[in-house]
């Protein structure tokens, strides 16, 4: 196997550019995948931390008539709690509402949260400084689409218990930044305090988010889901992510063997005469196959080395600086960072060098299966067709 | 062992052709002892090459038996014939077939790290086959770098470096001028007399003949005449 490495080497190195340019595409498609694969995982990653910081907390109760798919449960899928019995719990009050920017109609979603909470990240303790009669937060995405700025007012409606209209100005006291669409798009945050006092449904809400000190119980008329529950959607939508760019790659790899499946083709044609050579020369027919297996599963090895000339310093800059993505990127509806952070595991890249490496050596195996076959006589005078 | 190194007894080798086939060799009975220098002779066509090619274990008889080695070549499993060929046997070919991305070193050491031979052993063997050869500065040069006669003095090297008992050299000589080849059989033939090995050539080159101290005529596979020679002393 020592020999088989040490012509391979020789022979690969003597082949001059013609291994160089079939290093350098494996080692681009190698570079390719682990890059690919690791902004995927970053994007998992931030994603999850940012969904459980946003939205998530550690785990969610859901009124058991909600469904947050299904908007028309949202008028009736609130419930009464008992304060005592929520430790650890924040809760959350949705009720459907319009404001008016400019004249423009939007229908929002109004939530009320308590303005000392701590489990999410929303800025709620502005709340609670100001004047205004109703204070309310907002995300960038929304106080863009509805052209609202710090300190502006707008008149929201709502309904109360009863289903009467009701209407007052609301006044945005903060706008957060955030890469969660769901707490943005369409949310108009304010006090659960005030919402209970402008609808009259007072220790009602609609979800209650456990803190990460929350030690569950189940409770009658809510359903649980624990914070694995809540990512597993996300989970599913990034391995379907994955699983899309894993084609782009795999192109781009399939590529990369077939030139080494062509290289070897052409190369067993073309070096016939010392494939002879290599048996004349007591070399059995198999150790000639596992010589030219060999040298084209060098390809990669050459192209991890090779990639890793390259690949180290560029995957280094990018899990230092991250990608910035486009603006409009977090309208698939899950979090997008404005920079995400590659992460590029242990696993990952060891992965990638064994699956480039074992389909090398397989698209080099198949041709070479041919020299087991062949007449040396033949083989010598370069007479195989 | 059998006195001779090389039995060959009513050996026939037939290739097919379109739908028929072809008599390479016909019924061949041939004995050569150790040290010989012989040349099996002929025009093209006549089986020269397929005797070599049998001999060397490249290729089987169709009827009879070639024993080399004290080994029937049609017996061998082709791990057996690989075995014989690195230990026992060297070929010469008639375009050299140098390894081209190997130095010269490294195409007459290659025969040997075949045989797992240490480092040291191979550099001081090597060594010697260039000096045998008067190759001995040009080991670092790449086969493409070498003229013809100095391409098949690598390859004489090649053959020779493992110390083989049989050297078979197929037209050694057709490729080179009349300078080369003298120069070419000259080294064979002290190296013939020097290490007792036995030469056995395919060619209808005259000057080869020259040189040969047994000379088997072979006519559309038969042998028609087998003769032991006087040694000339041939000097170019």
């Amino acid at each position: 196997m020592k020999l088989a490495f040490q012509l391979a080497y020789k022979n690969l190195i003597g082949s001059g550019l013609r291994t160089w340019l079939n290093v350098g595409v494996l080692s681009f498609a190698f570079v390719i995948m682990i890059f690919y694969n690791g902004l995927i995982d970053g994007w998992d990653q931030q994603a999850k931390i940012d969904s459980i910081a946003w939205e998530y907390g550690h785990g969610q109760f859901l009124e058991e008539s909600y469904d947050p798919f299904d908007p028309f449960t949202l008028q009736d899928g609130h419930a009464e709690f008992e304060k005592n019995k929520i430790k650890g719990l924040s809760p959350i009050l949705i009720r459907q509402a319009t404001i008016y920017p400019d004249g423009r109609m939007l229908s929002v979603s109004l939530k009320g949260i308590d303005a000392q909470q701590k489990t999410l990240k929303l800025p709620t303790a502005t709340l609670e400084k100001s004047d205004a009669f109703i204070p309310a937060v907002i995300g960038k995405r929304m106080a863009e689409s509805a052209k609202l700025e710090e300190g502006d007012e707008v008149l929201l409606r709502w309904r109360d218990k009863n289903g009467t209209f009701d209407a007052a100005n609301i006044t945005i006291v903060d706008i957060f930044d955030c890469n969660v669409p769901n707490v943005d798009n369409g949310q108009v945050w304010v006090s659960i305090e005030k919402l209970w006092e402008i609808t009259g449904m007072t220790n009602h809400a609609t979800m209650l988010i456990a803190s990460e000190d929350y030690v569950h119980e189940e409770m009658k008329g809510w359903n649980y889901s624990s914070q694995e529950d809540l990512l597993k959607e996300l989970s599913d939508i990034i391995a379907m992510k994955k699983t899309s760019g894993s084609i782009m790659y795999g192109l781009l790899l399939a590529i990369a063997l077939l030139a080494i499946f062509d290289t070897q083709v052409l190369s067993i044609f073309r070096r016939q005469k010392e494939i002879g050579t290599y048996i004349a020369l007591g070399m059995t027919r198999w150790q000639v196959v596992g010589l030219f297996t060999v040298e084209g599963s060098m390809y990669s090895f050459l192209a991890t080395l090779v990639g890793s000339a390259y690949g180290i310093p560029f995957f280094y800059y990018m899990a230092t600086n991250g990608i910035t993505m486009a603006a409009n990127a977090d309208d698939m509806g899950i979090s997008i960072a404005d920079v995400i952070y590659p992460v590029f595991g242990i696993g990952l890249i060891v992965g990638s060098i064994i699956l480039v490496v074992i389909s090398a050596t397989i698209v080099s195996f198949l041709p070479a299966r041919k020299i087991a076959k062949m007449n040396p006589v033949d083989a010598l005078k370069g007479k195989l067709s | 062992m059998n006195k001779h190194i090389i039995s060959i007894d009513k050996v026939t080798k037939r290739f097919p052709v379109g739908d028929g086939e072809f008599t390479a060799l016909n019924q061949v009975d041939l004995q050569f002892e150790k040290g010989e220098f012989a040349g099996i002779v002929g025009p093209s066509g006549s089986g020269k090459t397929t005797l070599l090619n049998i001999i060397g274990s490249l290729d089987t008889p169709t009827e009879g038996k070639a024993i080399v080695m004290d080994r029937n070549i049609k017996e061998l499993s082709h791990k057996e014939s690989a075995a014989l060929r690195n230990k026992h046997l060297g070929f010469i070919f008639q375009v050299y077939n140098l390894l081209p991305v190997y130095t010269v070193f490294e195409n007459v050491e290659f025969a040997l790290i075949l045989q797992n031979k240490s480092a040291s052993e191979r550099k001081k063997a090597v060594m010697e086959a260039l000096e045998w050869v008067g190759l001995e500065n040009m080991a670092k040069k790449k086969p493409a770098k070498l003229s013809g006669g100095e391409g098949q003095r690598v390859a004489i090297a090649r053959a020779m470096v493992k110390r083989p008992e049989i050297v078979l050299a197929d037209e050694p000589t057709a490729n080179l001028d009349a300078k080369n080849a003298h120069a070419i059989i000259q080294t064979m033939k002290n190296l013939n007399k020097e290490l007792n090995t036995t030469f056995l050539f395919s060619t209808h080159d005259e000057k080869v003949m020259a040189y040969l101290n047994r000379m088997v005529h072979l006519e559309d596979g038969k042998v028609v005449k087998d003769e032991l020679i006087e040694t000339q002393n041939f000097i170019s």
